[in-house]
């Protein structure tokens, strides 16, 4: 596999993305304008991007992460098009910017490799703890925090001279940043972790010191979702700790006091917080309440179920009737226009993106290196199974998006870091 | 008309997808089989875990290159018993024999239940002792 063979399956993404465009202006009665080209260049642009950021500076990094990232962006890049065209012009935009921020990572890690990221852990987790808190900011400052659809979760920066205001979700790169903290923190502690010395009953646990991490990881989940009202960022987080923890020791003991906590936290969350119960109640009884709190999830399941085997057909489907169908919603939206089988192309995607990433972590020989190619990796398929189960009604709704393929600029630009990471990674790991 | 083409349209995008999967897929495990932590050699010996703690009944094939055994995530084979030193050992398989290397371990490498000192060849049914792990080779 070379670097050539990754560009031709860019390229063939591209081409995707583009024929797709003009499959759902076909639908539509439009024949072929500036938009296709408009998706062919933005696409080119921001994988081309990193593919020369690879080809220069990592070139023996994995092949396949880029053309699977690639692949996936096309589909969502589509279904957004399809959706709002005004929101994918948008998404060009920041296509282009997240591959130049993606090869602006592999190129400061040129020389120094990512083992320059362990140094300044603490850095990173001011950096990410600093982001998580943006959303605070009281509304009447120029920037501020804002609330959407009941979570505080995005940051408006007031243009004096744009009619347009800049919004973004600092979650979705303050995950990455917390990654890299935790992969360091882990990398010199995991010893002294897994050693098991003391027998409760059946059970052998860690010294209680070494608990210490886990309470705080439960911790900054619980404020993430009791200020931020945000279920699925602090499910997340969450899991990213307990996952990071598992992976760094073995020990099987910190899942299960993992899902102890989760469960005790859901008990308690359900009980204390209205929006949580709206959530459940929405998850167990979509149609009970159907105009209401359970119309997102109901109108999703019936954009799936009338996609059926092969779907609609692009621009054919009517996903813009559902409720944030761009974002957190646009895998029913792929459900409803390319049917099962397109749905089921998208899993196939993420679980090769999940394989590879996890088959670096194994590959890796440097603990920090493991630790942070596992950690990002739980982290992708992390998000992008917490969301499509709160799609299909395996799980509640979490309101998280999907990473490469839903509209946003926050959460395109924490999936190229991350692509871009693992590639870096990977290329370490054969030099 | 138009609606059959359409369905065309639909079926040839979703054709198109698969194909790149497929192609992606192919791609991935080449990748898969050129990691050196995979690589086999065939008929080769195998260190068998006897007796240990968490791993019993595991099997390392031997490649001429050798490993490293320990406690340590940076072990080729890594055993989880207390008693190992972080990298405790060192297994080299050669064309008729087997030698074990200590590497300075605080509890000492056994062949046979003999504490060794030096680099010490092990052949077929030979018992090596890491800690409180036995390997039998076979």
């Amino acid at each position: 596999m070379t670097r050539n063979t990754e560009a031709v399956f860019i390229l063939a993404a591209t081409v995707l993305a583009s024929v797709g465009v003009a499959m759902v202006q076909f639908a539509g009665g439009v024949w072929l304008d500036s938009e296709v080209a408009l998706t062919f260049v933005s696409f080119a642009l921001a994988f081309g991007a990193l593919h020369v950021a690879f080809r220069l500076w990592a070139p023996n990094a994995n092949t396949m992460i880029l053309p699977i990232a690639a692949f996936l962006t096309a589909l969502g890049t589509i279904e957004v098009f399809r959706i709002d065209p005004e929101l994918a012009a948008l998404q060009r935009w920041w296509l282009v910017f997240a591959g130049a921020a993606g090869a602006a990572i592999v190129w400061l890690l040129r020389s120094s490799g990512v083992a320059v990221l362990r140094r300044y852990r603490y850095l990173f987790l001011a950096a990410a703890m600093v982001l998580l808190m943006l959303p605070l900011l009281p509304e009447s400052w120029p920037m501020h925090g804002a609330v959407v659809n009941g979570s505080r979760l995005w940051v408006r920066i007031d243009l004096p001279f744009a009619a347009r205001d800049l919004s973004f979700q600092p979650g979705e790169v303050a995950k990455v940043f917390l990654t890299v903290f935790l992969a360091s923190y882990l990398a010199d502690r995991s010893e002294a972790m897994s050693t098991v010395s003391r027998k409760v009953g059946p059970f052998r646990i860690p010294e209680p010191r070494h608990l210490g991490p886990i309470i705080v990881a439960a911790g900054v989940a619980f404020i993430v979702l009791v200020y931020q009202r945000d279920l699925g960022a602090s499910l997340l987080l969450f899991g990213l700790f307990v996952g990071m923890l598992y992976v760094a020791t073995g020990r099987g003991f910190y899942l299960g006091m993992g899902l102890a906590l989760v469960t005790v936290a859901g008990l308690t969350a359900f009980a204390m917080f209205s929006h949580v119960q709206v959530r459940i109640e929405a998850w167990l009884n979509p149609f009970a309440d159907y105009a209401g709190s359970g119309y997102q999830t109901a109108q999703g399941l019936f954009a799936m179920g009338s996609g059926s085997l092969t779907g609609s057909g692009l621009g054919l489907g009517r996903p813009d009737l559902i409720p944030a169908a761009a974002t957190d919603f646009v895998f029913a939206a792929i459900g409803e226009e390319l049917g099962l089988a397109g749905s089921i192309a998208v899993i196939v995607g993420y679980a090769f993106l999940v394989a590879i990433g996890f088959g670096i972590a194994l590959r890796s020989r440097d603990r920090f290196r493991k630790y942070l190619a596992a950690g990002l990796t739980i982290l992708l398929g992390l998000q992008t199974f917490l969301i499509i189960a709160g799609i299909v009604r395996l799980f509640p709704i979490t309101g998280i998006t999907l990473p490469f393929m839903s509209y946003g600029g926050s959460s395109l630009l924490a999936s190229a870091m991350i692509a871009a990471l693992l590639g870096r990674i990977s290329h370490e790991e054969r030099t | 008309m138009p609606a059959l083409i359409l369905n065309a349209l639909k079926i040839l995008f979703l054709i198109l997808i698969f194909l790149f999967l497929w192609q992606a897929a192919l791609a991935i495990r080449s990748h898969i089989g050129t990691g050196p932590s995979l690589r086999r050699t065939k008929g080769g010996r195998e260190l068998v875990v006897l007796r240990g703690d968490a791993k019993r009944g595991t099997t390392v094939r031997l490649r001429p290159s050798g490993h490293t055994i320990g406690r340590s995530p940076d072990a080729d084979v890594v055993i989880d018993d207390p008693y190992a030193s972080e990298l405790h050992a060192r297994v080299e398989s050669h064309d008729a024999s087997t030698l074990v290397h200590d590497l300075g371990s605080t509890n000492g490498t056994y062949v046979n239940g003999r504490r060794i000192t030096a680099p010490t060849p092990a052949g077929q049914g030979d018992t090596v002792q890491i800690g409180k792990t036995i390997l039998e080779v076979r």
